[in-house]
Order: structure tokens, then sequence, then C-alpha cells
């Protein structure tokens, strides 16, 4: 694909449309409720087909938006504080907690990344499903740390929210999960800020707990990725 | 105003901090190295919770458009999707429900009972 040079005018319209598309749809998604409103979905979906028809090659999107990408970083650091605030909430059975929660990573990311290559043989979409339990911007900083397809990132971790969210309820009572500490976790490690907003609605002192558990997951898994990885590539070699 | 600038500052500093320590040591991307130095320095006392709170909110309120730039770069996996969109689906299906299922089962056997004041409600 040919990169053409960017103009700083080209730059601004590609990011002002991505931010008022993006706006307008998480507007959308406030007033309605309407949890399929997802802003970051929708603001793809729009995009996608606009990006086709005018034809500007993704590079140069990437290249124009190149503001927005840069944003990611501090917006990672700022999730330090939700962290500090949830820290102060597990401090009595902190242990226990986090080492169910350690468990839990391993075994995602093994399934994950054993399950792809058998059945794509594609490393770098087997890294981006491994990452589909965290929250997106940890997601995509980590995928790239690995060198996998960090595009792929996003859909994985908005499917597993979805599937976790709208259907975890049901199978947790299924299961004849009662308490709400084990619902609030499982539901906040595997599906994250999507899966959190939809059980808040019915009960927030489950939300509450898979808040704990999606900021406690996201750092977990950004140290244990990277020492996974090597050892489950040796399977796949 | 003034919370606005400290909030920035304070992150700026943070982030400035852990590209240094990912030059030195490496291991993690500096952005995680940030975010743990600022829940120390909040944890520690030497940032005001108070003074973050609104903008951070904010910003975290407002992060999902960060991500739009990577996201659209599924534009030029059409061929990958039709391959294997259904295969992709189902892996993320059935990892979800496991961790689902696994976290569930041992929370609800080890942690149910000694339940907890309940953490506060928060999204991020």
């Amino acid at each position: 694909m040919q990169i053409q040079s960017i103009s700083l005018s080209d730059s601004l319209i590609l990011t002002l449309l991505t931010l008022v598309i993006y706006q307008s749809a998480a507007w959308a998604q406030q007033k309605s409720k309407f949890i399929w409103l997802n802003p970051l979905l929708v603001t793809i979906i729009v995009l996608i087909p606009f990006l086709l028809l005018s034809k500007i090659p993704y590079a140069n999107y990437r290249l124009s938006t190149h503001f927005l990408n840069a944003l990611l970083e501090p917006a990672i650091v700022a999730l330090g504080y939700p962290l500090y605030l949830q820290l102060q909430h597990i401090k009595r059975n902190w242990k226990l907690l986090v080492a169910i929660l350690v468990l839990g990573v391993i075994l995602v990311v093994t399934l994950s990344f054993s399950l792809t290559m058998l059945l794509i043989h594609q490393k770098e979409i087997a890294i981006a499903l491994s990452l589909k339990s965290v929250t997106t911007p940890v997601g995509i900083i980590i995928t790239e740390q690995l060198q996998g397809d960090s595009s792929i990132t996003p859909f994985a971790i908005i499917i597993a929210g979805f599937a976790g969210g709208l259907l975890g309820p049901s199978w947790l009572r299924f299961l004849k999960i009662r308490s709400d500490i084990a619902a609030g976790l499982s539901i906040g490690a595997a599906s994250h800020v999507i899966g959190s907003m939809i059980i808040s609605k019915d009960n927030p002192y489950q939300g509450a707990y898979s808040s704990v558990a999606l900021i406690i997951c996201a750092v977990l898994t950004a140290f244990i990725m990277p020492l996974l990885m090597p050892i489950l590539s040796v399977f796949f070699a | 105003m003034k919370d606005i600038i400290y909030t920035v500052l304070t992150i700026t500093l943070c982030l400035v901090l852990g590209k240094l320590i990912n030059f030195s040591v490496s291991g993690l991307p500096a952005s995680l190295y940030g975010m743990i130095i600022y829940c120390l320095l909040l944890q520690l006392g030497l940032v005001k919770p108070i003074k973050v709170h609104k903008t951070n909110q904010w910003a975290i309120k407002h992060m999902g458009v960060c991500f739009i730039p990577a996201a659209v770069g599924v534009i030029n996996h059409f061929e990958l999707i039709q391959n294997h969109g259904l295969t992709i689906i189902g892996i993320i299906f059935f990892t979800t429900f496991a961790l689902l299922t696994f976290v569930a089962v041992l929370a609800e056997k080890y942690l149910a009972n000694k339940s907890e004041s309940s953490p506060s409600t928060s999204n991020c």
C-alpha cells in the first residue's frame, strides 16, 4: 500500500471526524441506555465504509490520527487512579483474591493462545485473542509490545465483553453461583468494562466487584503475558 | 482549572518516569510502569486523590476514542474474517466462559463467606 504524504488539514479533518462520530455514539448510548450502541463499535462500523468509499488507505488514516493514538499512554497511566481506589477495598482477602485472578489469567491466556495456534496457526492473532479479557488500552499496548496484531484485539475485547456481560449472569445462575463477590469478580475478569457496565445496572455490588477484578486483571496480565508467551511459543514452534 | 493542570502534570510525570524505567530495565510497557507509579504516589499520599478525581474520571470516561486508530486496522483483515471469523468468535466465547466459570467457582468457594465491605463503584 502506498503511503501518501499527510497534510495537516487531512489530519485535522480525520481526527475531528473520528471525535465527532465517537462523541455522537457515546451521547446516543448515554441517552438511550442501549448497551449495543458501544461507541467504539459504532465508530468503527461508520468509519470503515467511509474510508473504503473515499479510498483513504488505512496507513494514511493511522498517520493522520496519530494524535489520538498518542493519548493511549497517558490514558493507561490514568487507570492508576481506579486501581488506587479499588485497592482500598480488597485489603482483607487480597492474597486469595489475587491468587484466584492470577490462575484465571494464566488459564485464559494459555487456552486462547493454544486454541488459536491449533486452529488458525497465526501467532499475531493468537496474541491478540489471548488479551481479549483485559480492558482495551492495556490489551492494545501489550499486543503491540509482543508484536501481536493490535487491530484484532479491540474486536476480541468487545465480543468477550458482550458475551460475558449479556449471557454471563444466566450462566452463573446455572452454575448456582449465589454470592455477589463471585459473580462480580468473574464477570469483571472475563468481560472487563462492558460486562461491568451491564451487571452494574441490576446489581451495583456485583458491578463494584467487577471493577476490582477488571483493573487487577489488567495489571496481572501485563506481568504474566510476557513471561508466559515464550513458554507457550515453544509448543507451537 | 488548577486541578486539571495538577492532574495533567502528575500523569505526565508518571509517564516520563515509566519511560525511564522501561528504557533502563524494559519488561513492561512504559505506560504500565507509569500507571503503577501513579497508583503508588496516590497510596503514599504524595498525590492528593481529591485533586485528581474529577479530571481523572473525565479522562477515563472519554478514553475510548484513543482506541479507534488501532481498531480501524481491522479494515486490512477482511480476508482473515472471511476465512476464520467463526473460529475466532468460537475461541473467544469458549475461553471467556472458561474464565468466567473458573473465577466464579473459586471465588464462591473461598471468598463468598468472608465477604468484606463492598468496594466503590467505578468504571474504567
